[in-house]
């Protein structure tokens, strides 16, 4: 480049040719060093010989088991200890590492390079973790030697290896988000560990709560699946007819083997934390997500959560009390409780409140970003910000959203309410109206606030609006009985009460005790009417804003 | 025609929420300069820096390197600029050549071969061949300088931006340095670079600017810096063997002349015209008979009239 010297050609490097990838190169170099790889694997194949052999040999000597089945007995703690090696050693080495490059400021040599960034993304993707895949290979013999001897069929083991493939690229890419957007080493490797520790314990309980896709995030239904191929003969006999009464997994109508709906759920996350690394790599202050990408996201999630719930309701999968039922045989003349129901839609409403609020803030463009987008806009001779830009207000996007939500919900609970369990019931219409009413308070209430006031001020508002009152009437409620509808109406003030409020309020199956059957309904409708006019307020003020921003930034500012 | 400038920097502000770190600065650099950027810390150098480099978005303006808006085609500026921030940071898992091979790699250096030599080639013009096999972690801090700036030179980088390359450099290393970014600039290369080490900069660089608390307040060659913070004072001693009472009543008549002490032979004074007046002031007093023994000028330093400068700044 230099005028008076020669230069080399320099040539781009292709995003998916991982091995000439000079970012995962420069990681194997240093993660494969033979002295620190050494004692990895030899504590790796340590373990494994440990579980290979100490299983066998029960399985050989103190069981009557024959050798097969004493082959396969070996195949789940190496798939515990395998799975250990790679979602829980390798999402913390992604996570640490990425922050490692940002706490060392080497980080800005790689946002120089002349690479793509899905390259560079593919790069610490694979890169990071390389040592963990290196003990995970070690580990394959025994698995192999296991599955051979075993007499496992490849139906069986392939789709496990797939989904064990497509999770750990989910915990590394959670682990990668994690590292890029905190910058305390520490602290995106609690976080990292934190997310895979609740994607595979907290999560998972929600998909009891008629939340389904939730389990489909990890391993959990494939590694169910196939279990009865994993277990000795015998005992994977019983858990295969078990499995028979377990229910069919369905979307919508249609049928999908567990594997293929797994890789699917996790794929759309996957490619959502690249797209999101991607936009971070090309510019480092740009936010995580577009607003296409992230309506079409939320819109996704709410197609998961429909498609996996809908079918399994009038079968009765869906409740949890069949589980329970079933487990104690007596299933025979189980029936839902309307509770169950109400308690559900609560659920569902909430944790799409939840979702919205965390992608509005994902895209809402703060104040810096709104005055450089406006700033450009006037260099290049426009009046308008381009709508699908950064700093355009996500105003329109979160309504979308919440119309979304909202939507689904009521779809959710009209299946529930007027399904077959419930005989006589309704979800009138009026209902999706204040079911939109509850998501469009909450997320544009926390859009406006966001985008007007900044991230500290939705900070506090979140502690003394959303949380303190949880708090506060939770102690109230659990000091007397008498004191519920107090409690309620102080409960009642945290957007996040209001889906269940609302469920609890408007469904007819709802069954409220009688000292809260006046007071929520009374509380509902007056925060809601308090929120309403509060997000308005927040709106009006959020136009305002926006209009300084667009007027100030006609001319270059003036110093301090 | 004009050559296109090498930076062309036009209205730049950054604002971190409400401290404005960098306030409407403008700034042109031609081709081939060694180009000094000079201000105490915090005078925002280091975020000029980042836009310029397209690791920070400015609030507001524009920078052109070599004609591209760094702001529009990210990509293209990248390539052509070579940057070395403050406290050059290097990897603590990787050796001297490792770290510079994989950013040989990285910029697509030619076959590995072609790439081994370029590391060699940038590793011998620092210095630090005999360092090629040493763990970047256990390197001193003026090597550590050095290898990043190695890696700077890599791929033969059009704009080299420089941020605090000095710092951490023991004196040889410093003249090393010089010699380098000279030889730099005389390939055609320009280098922009900062300091606030600022005698240093005077002697490295061909012209340089002053910024203090994001406002410029000077650029131009070290005497129009000079003359642009209003700091062309200097005391002058004229020793003279006779006349003294007469020389010094017609000195004091001098417009340019104050604060004049007499004592014995010598007259000591400040002055703050230009050279030439200065020259005629001399005459003046040859022409009058004025015998003089010798003649002393005495500036305040580029280091005093800076800190001077800052120190005006930070009053309210």
């Amino acid at each position: 480049m230099n005028p008076k010297t020669p230069t080399f050609s320099a040539t781009r490097h292709s995003s998916w040719n991982i091995w000439r990838n000079p970012i995962f190169r420069r990681y194997c170099q240093s993660r494969l060093r033979l002295r620190g790889l050494g004692v990895a694997l030899l504590i790796a194949i340590l373990i494994a010989g440990f579980l290979f052999f100490m299983a066998r040999t029960i399985g050989l000597y103190r069981t009557s088991m024959s050798v097969s089945d004493a082959e396969r007995g070996t195949l789940i703690p190496l798939l515990v200890f395998q799975a250990l090696i790679l979602f829980v050693l390798g999402t913390a080495q992604v996570s640490g590492g990425m922050t490692a490059e940002t706490d060392e400021g080497v980080i800005d040599y790689q946002r120089l390079i002349p690479m793509s960034p899905p390259a560079k993304v593919l790069g610490y993707l694979f890169g990071l973790p390389i040592r963990e895949y290196v003990m995970l290979c070690a580990t394959l013999p025994f698995s192999a030697w296991a599955l051979w001897r075993g007499e496992v069929p490849a139906h069986v083991w392939v789709p496990l290896a797939v989904v064990f493939f497509t999770s750990a690229l989910t915990y590394h890419l959670t682990g990668l988000v994690t590292g890029t957007v905190v910058r305390n080493r520490r602290w995106a490797f609690l976080v990292s560990i934190g997310l895979v520790f609740c994607l595979y314990t907290v999560v998972p309980q929600m998909a009891r709560f008629g939340l389904v896709f939730f389990k489909y995030l990890t391993i959990t239904p494939v590694f169910e699946e196939s279990l009865p191929g994993l277990l000795p003969k015998t005992v994977g006999a019983l858990v295969a007819t078990g499995q028979k009464l377990a229910p069919e997994v369905k979307f919508f109508n249609l049928g999908f083997p567990e594997a293929v709906f797994t890789v699917f759920c996790q794929g759309g996350l996957i490619l959502t934390y690249f797209v999101m690394l991607c936009r971070r790599w090309r510019k480092s202050e740009s936010l995580l997500l577009g607003k296409i990408w992230a309506t079409g996201f939320f819109a996704w999630v709410q197609v998961l959560f429909l498609g996996n719930a809908l079918p399994l309701i009038d079968p009765g999968n869906l409740f949890p009390s069949r589980e329970f039922a079933k487990r104690f045989l007596v299933a025979a003349d189980w029936a839902p409780q309307a509770s169950e129901a109400v308690g559900m839609s609560g659920l569902y409403g909430l944790v799409t409140l939840v979702l919205l609020f965390i992608i509005t803030k994902v895209i809402t463009p703060t104040a810096d970003i709104q005055i450089r987008g406006w700033r450009r806009t006037r260099k290049q001779g426009n009046t308008s910000l381009p709508i699908l830009s950064d700093a355009a207000t996500t105003f329109s996007w979160v309504v979308v959203m919440a119309l979304a939500g909202a939507f689904g919900w009521f779809v959710f609970t009209r299946a529930l309410v007027e399904s077959r369990w419930f005989p006589g019931h309704e979800v009138p219409l009026s209902v999706l109206g204040f079911f939109s009413v509850v998501m469009l308070s909450g997320g544009l209430g926390f859009h406006a606030m966001l985008e007007s006031k900044g991230g500290r001020t939705v900070g506090l508002a979140v502690i003394f609006v959303g949380v303190v009152p949880l708090m506060l009437g939770a102690v109230l409620s659990a000091s007397s009985n008498r004191l519920w509808p107090a409690a309620s109406w102080l409960l009642g003030i945290s957007p996040l009460s209001a889906p269940v409020y609302a469920a609890g309020t408007l469904l007819s199956i709802s069954e409220l005790p009688a000292n809260l059957a006046r007071a929520v309904p009374r509380a509902f409708y007056f925060w809601q009417a308090v929120s309403l006019l509060v997000t308005i307020g927040l709106v009006v003020q959020l136009r305002g804003a926006r209009k300084l921003i667009a007027r100030d930034a006609v001319q270059p500012p003036a110093g301090p | 025609m004009a050559p296109i400038p090498a930076i062309d920097i036009r209205y730049l502000r950054v604002d971190y929420g409400n401290f404005v770190a960098v306030d409407d600065l403008t700034l042109t650099v031609p081709p081939g300069e060694v180009f000094g950027l000079v201000g105490p810390n915090g005078a925002g150098k280091t975020s000029t820096f980042r836009v310029l480099t397209t690791l920070m978005e400015p609030t507001y303006g524009e920078v052109i390197l070599s004609g591209v808006d760094v702001l529009e085609d990210i990509e293209t500026a990248r390539r052509i600029i070579g940057y070395m921030p403050d406290l050059a940071p290097v990897p603590s898992d990787l050796k001297v050549g490792e770290f510079l091979e994989f950013h040989a790699a990285a910029y697509g250096l030619g076959t590995r071969a072609q790439r081994r030599e370029r590391v060699a080639e940038c590793l011998e013009e620092v210095a630090l061949t005999a360092q090629r096999g040493n763990w970047c972690k256990e390197l001193s801090r003026g090597q550590t300088q050095r290898v990043v700036l190695a890696k700077t030179l890599l791929h033969r980088p059009h704009i080299l931006i420089l941020d605090e390359p000095a710092s951490g450099l023991d004196p040889l290393a410093r003249r090393d340095l010089r010699q380098a970014l000279r030889k730099l600039a005389a390939t055609g290369a320009t280098v922009f670079v900062s300091s606030h080490i600022l005698s240093e900069l005077a002697e490295m660089c061909s012209s340089l600017c002053v910024m203090n608390r994001g406002r410029l307040l000077a650029s131009g060659t070290v005497t129009q810096v000079r003359d642009q913070l209003g700091h062309n004072d200097r005391t002058l001693t004229v020793s003279l063997l006779n006349r003294e009472k007469e020389a010094a009543t017609w000195l004091e008549s001098q417009a340019s002349v104050h604060d004049l002490r007499l004592s014995e032979t010598q007259v000591v004074f400040g002055f703050t015209g230009s050279d030439d007046a200065q020259a005629d002031l001399l005459e003046g007093l040859i022409q009058r008979g004025i015998r003089l023994r010798a003649f002393e000028e005495k500036r305040s330093s580029f280091e005093d009239i800076l800190v001077e400068v800052a120190e005006s700044n930070r009053r309210p």
